[in-house]
């Protein structure tokens, strides 16, 4: 073992690291948005319905990894060229919108029926109830999954070095390629995400236990 | 460049071969998951602490990092000491050692869904603790992790497109392969695409039946 290389490398890796988190911010962020516009779509009838069905089902029946080489290898056929980092952020923030939409189609299909009827017995258009009285409600109960949801997204930045955005894993395959000290620095790879990652499960956890204690 | 159809006849064979290999990979996968699975759960609800704390940092430490620094780890840095392994081998152990940590939160939380009153009757009529557990508690408990224990399983296979970065030739790497010789990027992955999406939604129908089944019980007051 040579674990004076990961000393050396550790600045290189903590950049790699910083656009990790960059990747992941941008793909929460825009990922949340058109997420929550999808999955209120589903709860509409017709051809909206249908494309935010279809939208759902293709981006959460299919692998990450074929959606970013779609788009980033793909997509330039019909001369939409994109670079690798705005084609993996587009796949992401698709694929990360279609689990979004789920959970808040959930989120708003768990609220018992009777909220729907009360506002409308008090004269509310659909609009209304919607802004007023189901999302409130319904904005609660998706945060557990939303942030659940986001620790995956966080681990799945990674699939971005396979086409070469540089981020975590991306540092790590070069430091690994001029060092060959495979084991250690994949090692330390792996302690750098779990380092991200473990403090958001942990409140993920917290925040679901204290929303069940809450909820009658 | 050969035409269209040409391209088609030479190209669908190839993805298929790759096709099935996700599914071996994902077959045995899945059936090594929830094996390991069990015994991770059985280890987070052991009476002995140290192995309750065993069984929770296992659970931690993989569904805390990416499934793709597992692989590369196991398949790159496990040479290092000694053990080297194939990417098929590399590829079928970091997928099954990764979705174990998932199905073993779905196991756990199965058996604690069962209802304590079920344990204290069973114990009431005389089972041993072994028969408690074999004949009452597991059949509950595992009709309750089946619908969460589907969705591990469907993650599971779309995560074997993974393996391809180390060099499997299952569908993702088959697709590469074809861009890579014959350019035509959109299709290629197009159809790649397609075929996950068969092989999710095949997957999902037969846990769909096996689920109607295993759960009819719960259907009898409907008829």
């Amino acid at each position: 073992m040579r674990w004076t290389v990961v000393v050396a490398n550790l600045p290189y890796l903590l950049e790699g690291l910083q656009g990790t988190v960059l990747l992941g911010l941008l793909v929460m962020a825009l990922g949340t948005v058109l997420g929550f516009a999808v999955g209120l779509a589903r709860l509409g009838r017709g051809l909206v319905y249908a494309a935010a069905t279809a939208f759902v089902e293709l981006f959460r029946d299919t692998p990450l990894i074929m959606q970013i080489f779609f788009i980033f290898f793909g997509l330039p056929a019909v001369g939409i060229r994109l670079n690798a980092f705005v084609a993996a952020s587009v796949a992401m923030t698709f694929f990360a919108a279609a689990n979004t939409a789920e959970i808040v189609r959930g989120a708003i299909q768990s609220l018992p029926r009777g909220q729907w009827e009360a506002a409308r017995s008090l004269g509310l258009s659909s609009l209304q109830t919607l802004r007023w009285v189901i999302l409130p409600q319904a904005l609660r109960r998706t945060l557990p999954p939303l942030m659940g949801l986001f620790t995956t997204l966080l681990k799945d930045t990674s699939l971005a070095a396979i086409v070469n955005v540089f981020e975590l894993t991306t540092a790590g395959r070069r430091v690994v390629e001029r060092t060959l000290a495979s084991f250690e620095i994949w090692l330390v790879v792996a302690a750098l995400y779990f380092l991200l990652c473990y403090p958001l499960s942990v409140a993920t956890q917290r925040l679901e236990r204290r929303l069940v204690a809450e909820v009658p | 460049m050969p035409g269209p159809a040409q391209f088609w006849v030479d190209a669908l064979p190839a993805l298929l071969r790759g096709a099935l290999l996700t599914l071996q990979v994902s077959a045995l996968a899945i059936a090594l998951a929830a094996a390991v699975g069990v015994g991770v759960a059985a280890a987070r609800t052991a009476p002995l602490p140290p192995l309750r704390w065993l069984g929770a940092a296992y659970v931690e430490v993989f569904r805390n990092t990416p499934l793709l620094v597992q692989i590369f780890f196991v398949f790159f840095g496990l040479p290092r000491v000694g053990l080297r392994l194939s990417p098929f081998q590399s590829g079928l152990l970091a997928l099954s050692l990764y979705t174990a940590a998932y199905n073993a939160e779905v196991f756990r939380a199965g058996l604690e869904a069962v209802p304590r009153g079920l344990r204290e009757a069973a114990a009431a009529l005389g089972l041993s603790g072994w028969q408690r557990f074999r004949h009452v508690v597991l059949p509950v408990a595992a009709r309750i992790s089946l619908p969460a224990l589907g969705n591990n399983f469907v993650a599971l296979v779309k995560n074997s497109s993974l393996v391809s970065a180390i060099g499997m030739v299952e569908l993702t790497f088959v697709a590469r392969d074809l861009e890579a010789w014959t350019f035509r990027s959109f299709e290629v992955y197009g159809m790649a695409t397609l075929l996950y999406l068969a092989l999710v939604l095949l997957l999902v129908w037969a846990l769909r039946n096996v689920e109607s089944r295993a759960l009819a019980y719960l259907r009898v007051g409907e008829r």
